[in-house]
């Protein structure tokens, strides 16, 4: 870029400007990125716990169902399950975290009691209650663990972004805006140089030129002075 | 299937007969073995054993322990069938009252099946096909379109009136807690019909002290299933009666304090019987370990009854409930070994 500019005083301003900018950019890049990466370890502290409670939750359920279609048999979970109403809703906002928008899920109808499940009470076991109770809150879990991971995902996104901003000023636009500087002042310096030289060849041979012509007046006017008998 | 419900009971054939079903049971040996056995080994083990013919009839629509499970319920219909084709008179009505269990789980499976509207091959497949419903009932059943249809159906039965009665309330809130609820409720409040009060120390009075028992057993479970759950809900909805333990609105007032609940059953009749379930239960947070102790003391005191009346309706109802817990013991084994658990789980959840 610096050999492309033209070297001009007007160009210099215009990059010191633009230097200047870059430079106050780069400095709010940085702390967004820094508040990013302390908001998102915050948020990658919970994620691994959500992730924790899921993988057991997870193995929890799993041996719950397990069990239940062992004992109960798997006509009998499959009948409770079955009369299952109020299917479980999700609804889902926004929020923003220093200009990243995550999501806020909001879930209802996911813990049930035991009246709420659609199954007779009367004709079924405590393992079914335990299998129902465990998916529950394994459910819950993942309702959790999407918006921590999506909220993790999209900060890591951003983050990314912002250290590929801050990267480019840092290493390739300032470093281009700071050489096409010091490419033009150093353009500018040379021309200054140049023309005092210039002035000065002209200054020299303009006294160059007096010196002669005072020489040739001052011969003119001997010529003239010189007695008439010699 | 000829009945005759009129005339004397025939107890000496019925109980023979019972006697060699019995024996045919698998034993703990033959549970350690399953239970070292893959799926697969199991559904071998079974095609050479009492389940053969099941097992057979059912491979090609079925597979692995899926298929296990469908021909130990086709088992269990036609041995629980025999024993309403062989008894006569009284004892045909206390076996029917007490199969009657499986005209309660058809029902229910009938119902649910509309509900989340499952096809008639499915519902057909999850039927146990014994108890006192006809070939022909079932199948009016599983052809019904509505769950009023299904309700309209069963009427004349036991759970034509208490299922009408519930509908409103099945119509109003959509779902099926309250015809599930009269379905299990009708079979329980039959259960001691045609019994009577019989004399002390008779093997009916014992029979009946039996079936009291079942029912208690079956109040608590409820009753702490709720208090665990913090669930409100009233008495009336899920209280049998015909126990000797509690009425509705003890069993409401202790529902909600489990620690009460334990200590009124640690003073009552059962208090030394499940004092170990008990204890469990007041240790551990689950149910689970109760209701195991639950089925563990009714098998029990079976099989105690049937040795103290070899000639009465006990060494039957110790056959149907020794029966029923092969059944669940070799399920366990074969969903245990499909789901990984260990050899020591699986033992521990057998009841023998």
């Amino acid at each position: 870029m610096s050999k492309d500019v033209k070297p001009t005083r007007k160009n210099l301003m215009a990059i010191e400007d633009r230097i200047e900018l870059s430079e106050r950019g780069h400095d709010t890049l940085e702390k967004k990125r820094d508040g990013l990466i302390m908001e998102f370890m915050d948020i990658l502290d919970q994620a691994q716990d959500v992730r924790s409670d899921l993988d057991d939750n997870y193995e929890r359920a799993q041996r719950n169902i397990n069990m239940a279609r062992a004992m109960e048999g798997d006509v009998a979970v499959r009948g409770a399950a079955a009369a299952l109403k109020e299917h479980p809703e999700i609804t889902s906002q926004s929020k923003n975290i220093m200009g990243v928008v995550v999501p806020q899920i909001e879930s209802t109808k996911v813990k049930k009691s035991l009246d709420q499940r659609g199954y007779g009470l009367v004709g079924t076991s405590a393992r079914i209650d335990e299998a129902a109770d465990a998916y529950e809150q394994l459910l819950e879990t993942i309702i959790l663990a999407a918006e921590v991971e999506t909220a993790m995902k999209k900060m890591l996104d951003e983050i990314e972004k912002t250290k590929r901003r801050v990267n480019a000023l840092e290493f390739k636009l300032l470093p281009e805006l700071h050489g096409a500087q010091e490419y033009i002042e150093q353009k500018l310096e040379e021309q200054e140089r140049e023309e005092i030289f210039r002035m000065k060849k002209i200054k020299a041979k303009k006294e160059e030129d007096e010196a002669a012509e005072n020489a040739q007046e001052a011969a003119e006017a001997e010529v003239e002075t010189v007695p008439a008998d010699g | 299937m000829s009945v005759n419900t009129e005339g004397s009971s025939n107890y000496e054939y019925v109980t023979a007969r019972v006697r060699s079903r019995r024996a045919k049971l698998f034993d703990a040996d033959d549970y350690r073995k399953m239970v070292r056995m893959g799926p697969g080994e199991i559904a071998r083990f079974m095609e050479d054993s009492e389940y053969e013919t099941e097992m057979n009839a059912l491979g090609s629509r079925h597979t692995g322990v899926d298929l296990v499970e469908y021909a130990l319920n086709r088992n269990l219909s036609k041995h629980f069938d025999d024993l309403l084709t062989w008894a006569d008179g009284s004892l045909y009505e206390y076996v029917a009252n007490y199969l009657r269990k499986f005209d309660a789980w058809n029902v229910k499976t009938v119902i649910r099946g509309i509900y989340t509207d499952a096809g008639r091959e499915e519902i057909e497949d999850d039927l146990i096909r014994t108890g006192e419903f006809s070939e022909r009932t079932l199948d009016r059943l599983v052809d019904a379109t509505s769950v009023e249809d299904a309700v309209e159906t069963l009427s004349g039965t036991i759970f034509g009136e208490p299922l009408e009665d519930a509908y409103e309330d099945f119509e109003s809130s959509d779902v099926l807690v309250p015809l599930e609820n009269a379905v299990d409720r009708a079979f329980f409040g039959h259960l001691l019909d045609d019994i009577g009060q019989p004399e002390p120390d008779a093997p009916t009075a014992l029979y009946r002290e039996f079936l009291e028992a079942e029912i208690d057993f079956r109040n608590l479970r409820n009753g702490l299933r709720i208090a665990r759950s913090g669930a409100e809900i009233s008495p009336e909805e899920y209280f049998i009666e015909g126990g000797r333990l509690f009425d509705g609105e003890e069993l409401r007032q202790l529902a909600s304090n489990t620690d009460e609940l334990v200590t009124a059953i640690r003073e009552s009749t059962y208090g030394g019987d499940l004092s170990e379930a008990l204890d469990e239960l007041e240790s551990a947070e689950s149910l689970i370990g109760f209701e195991h102790a639950l089925n563990t003391a009714l098998l029990e005191y079976s099989e105690k009854l049937s040795n103290r009346h070899p000639l009465s309706i006990c060494p039957v109802l110790s056959y149907i409930l020794a029966k029923e817990r092969e059944i669940e013991n070799i399920r366990a084994i074969a969903r245990g070994r499909e789901a990984g658990l260990s050899v020591e789980e699986i033992e521990e959840e057998l009841i023998q």
